[in-house]
Order: C-alpha cells, then structure tokens, then sequence
C-alpha cells in the first residue's frame, strides 16, 4: 500500500485580530510520517494543526494534503481526522456509538455501522467496552476510544492534539508507544502537538519545534537533540550545555573564543566565516563532559582550552547516570550528566571544584537566537 | 481532635429560629391539606368533621365552586405552552450568545430588563395594546405573551449556566466526524444540553403555572387557575377551596418529581454513579 497524507503548508499566516499567531510557516510532512509539533504553549502549534484540521481558517497562505489545497473544504472534506484534547468523547453515547457516530451521520444502516465499529473497536483492543458510556473509563481506555473513533473516518492525516496529557506518568509511557504503533500498522501521517520534548523525541519521525508563531527546526528527532540549529531549540530540547563568547582567532576551520570569565572554547567555523570580535555560540551534550575534582580550588584556573571550573551545587542519581549541577563563577548552570560507572569511581559531592572538560569534536556550533519564553525551567533533564 | 465540644449558646438560638421558620412556611400548608379531607358536614376551620374526599368531588361542579375544571384545563395548557415557547427560544438564544455579535450585549440587558419591570403593569400595558390594536385578549394570545416576558430571561439565565459547562470541542468533534449543522445539533448538542433543557422547561411551567400580576389583565373572558382560586376565596366557603390547594400542590410536585427524576436518570446513565 503506497503511504498516503503528504501535509503541506505554503506560507501560512494566521492573526487573531491584532496578534500574530502563525507567521509565515512553510512546512512538509511526507506521506507516512510521525510528526510532533513541539514548542513550549502559545507557541501557535494548537493553532497550526487546527488549520490543517479545518477547525481554524489561515489568514493567508496554503494549506494541501497530497498536493490538493484543502482551505475551502470543510474538516470531513479534507481526510484528516483530530483527536481532541480532552479527546471530546459523546458523554451521551455507548463507545460503540461513539465509534459509528461518523458512519452514523454518513446514513450507514445500523447493523452494517455496528459491525464496523465493533471492528474497529477490537482493532484497539476495546471491545469489551463497546457498552459503556465515556464516564466510565479510565484516561488511557478513552483515549483508544477516542483513536477509534478518528480512525473509522480513514483518515489520511490524524492529527492528535495534546493526546497524553491527560494521562498520568506511566500511562503517558505507554500510551505513546502505542500510538507509534497505531501510526505503524495504518501507514498513515500523525501530526501530535506536545510541549513535552522527551515525548517528540520518542515517537517521532519528523520534530517540528516551534516559538511564537515560527519554525525555529524541522529535523528528525536525532536531529534536534544532537544538532540543533539555534540556541533556543538547543536549550528548549534540553540535554545541552550552551556557551558564547567573542572570537578571538580563527584557524584551520574552527574559531577559538573566549567568554567573560577568560574561558576559552574552540567552535567548528560553521558555514559563515566566523569574524575576529564576533559573538558565535556553541552548545555540548551533557553527556559529552570529563569531570574532574580540583584538589586545590585556589589553583583553579581554566587555562586549558575547553574546559570550565565551577562549583557542584546539585548531584542527581538518574539511576544509569548521575546529573551533576555546576555553578560557573558568573553563575551560569553548567550540567554534567556522568555516567554512573564513571562518577562512583570517582565521586564528587556538593561544594566540590571541578574542572569539566571536553573534546573538540564535541561542540557544536548554534545559530542565536533566543526566546521570549523562559526556557531556562524546561530542559529536559531538569 | 478528641476533646468533646461543647456547642454554644448561639447554636440553641439559631437552631430554634429555623424550627420556627419552617413551621412558619409548612404549617399553615400542612393545615390546608389536611382541611382539604374535612367530612361534608364540616367547615373552613378545625376539628375535622369525619374525612372524605367530599370536597374533592365538589370541585368538579360547576356551579358550587367556580369553573375549577375549566380553569385548571386552562392553566395547564398555558403553562405547556409557555414552556415550549420558552424552551425553543432560550436553547436558540444561549447557543447564539455564546458568540458576540453586534449589538448581542445591547439585545441581552433588553431581554433580562423585563425580569424588573412590575407584573401588574406590564399586564396593564399588554392589555392596553391588545385594545388598541383591536385583539380580544385571550390566554393563548395576550397571556401567553405576558408571560413570556417573565419566563423568556429566565430561561434564557439558566441556559447561560448550562452552556458554561458545554465545551465547544463537541460540536467541532461532530463536524470533524463529518456532520452536517443539523445532525450536529440534533446528535450532539441537544442530547448533551438534555438535563439543561429540562430545567428550564421545569421553570417555563412552573413559573407560568402559578402566575398572577402577568396573567390579570391580559387572560381575557377564561380565568387561569389563579385567577380563578383568587375570585374564589371572596366567594367560596367551603373546604372545597382547600381541595382546590391540595390538588394544584399536587400538579406542581408531579412536574417537580418528573423533571428532577429524568435529569437523574440521565446523568446515571451518563456514568455519574461511577464518578466519585
């Protein structure tokens, strides 16, 4: 079966009276694909997978699916189907009419429509259900209702908004490793919108991390959380370590810089030139940091390139690998998460110096920008 | 804590008060209840005479007690009607006010005014038109209108509180499931509103059905129920006037019990007995 529910946005702008929810967003999800529009909220993505929904209208711009420009059909029209956030489920009706209700209003003879939704209810693993009303099932049992329901429309596109979070911890785990699996077995494209980046990473294909209104990256999940393109998706993904700081020379394709402190980092030149006395910024995955305890913290001067000293103020057990919090002298966090072979060998304890250092090919080299959102309490590891 | 307390004096005050308040609201009731069952022989006052179901018969002539039957008839075809009216209207009018629109805030102080405005003389002004235009008042036509202007912003209130718990992602589920506006309506929303609608029908008919100022000088040459209880304790003296009592009681808790009733039945139906 050839994968259907290639989305395309041309361009799309869409203002709220005076405010600018979408600005200029051009995006394509190929057919088949899990894609998860992820930025903190208001960022427009609620707004963005409701246009593509038919739920919202843009202001300008294009809106296709399968290269068919959808703007002027109604939702039905448009073969997409949304999964609400609070999944909207009929409190009136039984699961299985909840399930039919789309073959319902299409005139489907009932006997034909309840041996469907009897299918497709099954097809969830919710058979046993089909009696009761909403009310009566947990989050996660409404949540496959409510996917039941979508999914009997066949869709090209589903589109989920905020699908877990009305679920508790473990469910969240496991609800969406089910939907991956959903999207897997139907072949079809998956638009979620999450504020929650350890969720996009793990079921998507395609993350789309967004803020006020724009596209800051489209890239695969690898892609955001190893090179991100700006110093705001690289701290709003979390798990990395962000520095600036001026160039002051420039050799062989990396620029050496140097911060407030006299720290001292290389940068891989990146595809501007970097020029003498520019700003340039530069990020390390946390998991990339040596540390190393300063037996005489007087004697600590970061002289070596690429490293930092500071105090630990926090140590954090994550079970394979210990969070280690550093304050730099300007007060700047700078975290190391160590593996736990290496830091029970080696413990350090709060109020401890430590130098932490890392390689060259570590760094890597961010665009600035920065958001107006406060994303210094959403990394991921936090 | 395991320290017995003591309840203070003001409790004992309090406590008394509200006796005597609710022997103030049910016992001149309860008394006329009880006279309604007086024995033929018997009068307007205590001690029973025997119990009978005397008066009851009575009321169904004519000519001993005042057209009870016709009257009854009346109001309760008038208050059906009124709820109807103001069923359709306010379900109508709440579903559109939830949007604004032009003038929408103009349109709601106009229609929640006349909750103020004195009975007796809307009555009065009602029954002034009806005779300029040339109309014989009558209960279906000027009455009903009458009320109306009393049930309608009612109604219109209790649909407001209904609809704030009514979330916009069901109808936008409806349509994204491929149903038309109607079926939206049809399927989806007046199923959900359903215990809503019921109460507002519930005040529709109540309010209607023991309405006075309103109804006085707009009914016509037929009396409603009060109007015709109003004329009769000047000129009844017998306990058929508290047979009269009894009976519309009993009306008003019927349409009470069965309002009250489907709403339960429907939210247990809805799975609210598995809620905490």
């Amino acid at each position: 079966m050839a994968q259907v529910g290639g989305v395309e946005l041309a361009n799309v702008t869409k203002r709220f009276g005076d405010t600018l929810a979408i600005d200029r967003v051009s995006l394509i999800v190929p057919p088949g694909t899990y894609c998860c529009l992820l930025g903190p909220s208001g960022c427009g993505k609620t707004t963005l997978l409701r246009m593509i929904a038919g739920h919202e209208a843009p202001t300008s711009g294009d809106v296709r699916i399968d290269g068919q420009s959808v703007v002027d059909l109604p939702p039905a029209k448009r073969g997409t189907a949304m999964m609400f956030q609070s999944y909207a489920l009929f409190p009136h009706l039984t699961c299985l009419d909840n399930v039919a209700f789309n073959l319902k209003v299409r005139g489907v003879a009932k006997a034909a429509r309840r041996k469907q939704a009897h299918e497709m209810l099954e097809r969830v693993q919710m058979d046993s259900f089909a009696d009761r009303v909403p009310a009566e099932l947990s989050g996660g049992q409404q949540q496959r209702i409510a996917l039941a329901r979508s999914l009997i429309t066949n869709p090209k596109v589903l589109l989920l908004d905020e699908p877990l979070s009305a679920l508790d911890e473990f469910l969240r785990l496991q609800m969406r490793g089910n939907l991956r699996q959903m999207q897997k077995e139907f072949g079809i494209t998956f638009v979620h919108v999450t504020h929650t980046q350890m969720e996009a990473i793990a079921v998507a294909d395609l993350v789309v991390v967004m803020d006020h209104g724009k596209i800051d990256q489209a890239d695969s999940a690898r892609g955001v959380f190893d090179t991100p393109r700006t110093t705001y998706v690289a701290r709003f993904i979390g798990g990395q370590n962000v520095l600036g700081g001026k160039v002051v020379r420039v050799e062989s394709g990396a620029a050496l810089l140097e911060d407030a402190r006299g720290n001292r980092f290389t940068v891989p030149a990146g595809d501007t030139a970097p020029t003498a006395g520019e700003t340039r910024y530069l990020s390390i995955r946390r998991d990339r940091i040596e540390m190393e305890k300063l037996a005489d913290p007087s004697a600590a001067r970061g002289d070596a390139v690429n490293s930092v000293v500071g105090k630990v103020w926090m140590t954090e057990y994550q079970g394979s690998w210990v969070k280690v919090s550093i304050t730099l002298p300007d007060g700047e966090e700078f975290v190391a998460n160590i593996d736990d072979g290496t830091f029970f060998a080696n413990p350090v304890r709060e109020g401890d110096t430590v130098s932490a250092r890392w390689s060259a090919a570590a760094v890597h080299s961010l665009e600035h920008r920065e958001s107006g959102f406060d994303t210094s309490r959403v990394g991921m590891h936090a | 804590m395991a320290q017995h307390r003591k309840r203070p004096w003001t409790f004992y005050v309090l406590a008394s008060f509200f006796t005597l308040f609710v022997l103030f609201l049910y016992g001149p009731m309860l008394a006329i209840y009880i006279l309604s069952f007086q024995g033929p022989t018997g009068g307007l006052t205590f001690p029973m005479n025997g119990v009978s179901l005397y008066w009851f018969t009575a009321l169904f002539e004519q000519q001993r007690t005042g057209d009870f039957a016709g009257s009854f008839t009346r109001s309760i075809l008038l208050a059906l009607l009124v709820m109807i009216c103001t069923v359709t209207f306010s379900v109508m009018a709440g579903l559109a006010f939830r949007r604004r629109f032009f003038g929408s805030t103009a349109i709601f102080y106009m229609a929640v005014a006349s909750l103020v405005m004195p009975g007796l003389f809307l009555s009065l002004g009602i029954g002034l038109i009806f005779r300029v235009i040339d109309v014989p008042t009558n209960w279906f036509a000027s009455a009903l209108g009458a009320q109306l202007t009393w049930t309608l912003p009612f109604g219109l209130l209790i649909m407001f509180a209904v609809l704030s718990r009514f979330s916009r992602s069901y109808e936008e589920a409806a349509r994204d499931l491929g149903a038309t506006n109607r079926q939206t309506l049809q399927y989806v929303v007046l199923p959900i509103l359903f215990p809503g609608l019921i109460a507002v029908a519930l005040f529709g008919f109540t309010l209607s059905y023991d309405e006075f100022p309103r109804t006085l000088l707009t009914v016509g040459p037929g009396n409603t129920l009060p109007l015709e209880i109003y004329a009769m304790t000047t000129t009844v003296t017998s306990p058929a006037l508290y047979a009269l009592g009894t009976v519309t009681t009993v009306v008003s808790f019927v349409a009470i019990i069965l309002s009250l009733g489907s709403i339960a039945i429907i939210q247990w139906r809805r799975g609210v007995r598995f809620r905490k």
